[in-house]
């Protein structure tokens, strides 16, 4: 096996840096959470390949833990966006300025 | 004669996750974000497989590119997905180069690579011989007894967070007709 644990390093950091500008950049809130959900996945590529790499379950542990905590993000993030919709009609971030609807 | 070896398919499998991420953000219309984002998931899953995590693999097709990104396109058919203009700003070439500068530092970190490699004991030939269910559950209630259990509290108290936010969420109708 050429590909070392440089190809996953540089794949993940890739995939988490595109996560992030579209985090920044994106006014649609919808795709602002695709963006996390891009995020976490990278994450969890870089924790399942070092677990292969160290010869180790914990990386595989840990990717469980961060599919979880994304599940609960997305169902309370979405529930968000509908009830700011609910009230507002509106998606876009930038006119979303006060916390009371 | 090209032959298809393993450093092959995880090489395209990682270029076609980079692309499916790169469609993700440039897309204007949410559905197609959406799409771009099953495929992307998909593709870690093929990539979870290569790398001996069978049974994150089959959790991450079902979890992910299964019930979140249904969830996900239940909303965007309910919102509606319209399109969003992209247009430059101030702000958006200041995040540019603030990702810009983290990806640097990664990539600086990526070419020092591992400094101190710990090896344990679990080869990929034991997991495959106890198999990969049997072998994440057995670490996962015996090691990592605690995080199962706080990451299933997690879960109901996002259960509790979306009652509540369902049930007790402002409406605007009601307070007019006052």
């Amino acid at each position: 096996m050429t590909l070392g644990s440089e190809f996953v390093l540089i794949i993940s950091a890739t995939i988490f840096c595109i996560g992030a500008v579209g985090f920044l950049i994106r006014k649609n809130p919808l795709i602002m959470l695709m963006s996390v959900e891009l995020m976490l996945n990278s994450v969890n590529f870089l924790l399942i390949g070092y677990s292969s790499f160290l010869k180790s379950l914990d990386g595989q542990i840990f990717a469980l833990v961060i599919m979880t905590v994304a599940a609960a993000e997305v169902v309370v993030g979405l529930a968000i966006i509908l009830t700011i919709f609910r009230t507002r009609h509106d998606l876009n971030v930038d006119h979303i300025n006060v916390l009371k609807g | 004669m090209f032959e298809i070896t393993y450093d092959i398919v995880v090489l395209a499998l990682g270029i076609t996750a980079v692309l499916a991420a790169l469609g993700v953000i440039l897309c204007a219309s949410p559905i197609y974000c959406a799409l771009y984002l099953i495929s992307n998931m998909i593709c870690f899953a093929l990539l979870f497989l290569l790398y001996h995590a069978e049974f994150i693999a089959a959790v991450q097709i079902i979890v992910y590119a299964g019930a979140v990104m249904i969830l996900f396109l239940f909303i965007i058919a309910l919102l509606g997905g319209k399109k969003e203009i992209i247009e430059p700003s101030v702000e958006r070439s200041a995040a540019f180069s603030f990702v810009f500068l983290l990806f640097g530092e990664l990539l600086l970190a990526a070419g020092v690579g591992p400094t101190r490699p710990i090896e344990g004991q679990l080869t990929p030939d034991v997991i495959s011989a106890m198999g990969s269910a049997k072998a994440v559950g057995i670490e996962l209630f015996s090691r990592h007894l605690i995080s199962f259990e706080l990451a299933s509290t997690l879960l109901l108290v996002a259960t509790v967070g979306i009652i509540c936010l369902a049930k007790f969420s402002y409406s605007p109708a009601r307070r007019r007709s006052q």
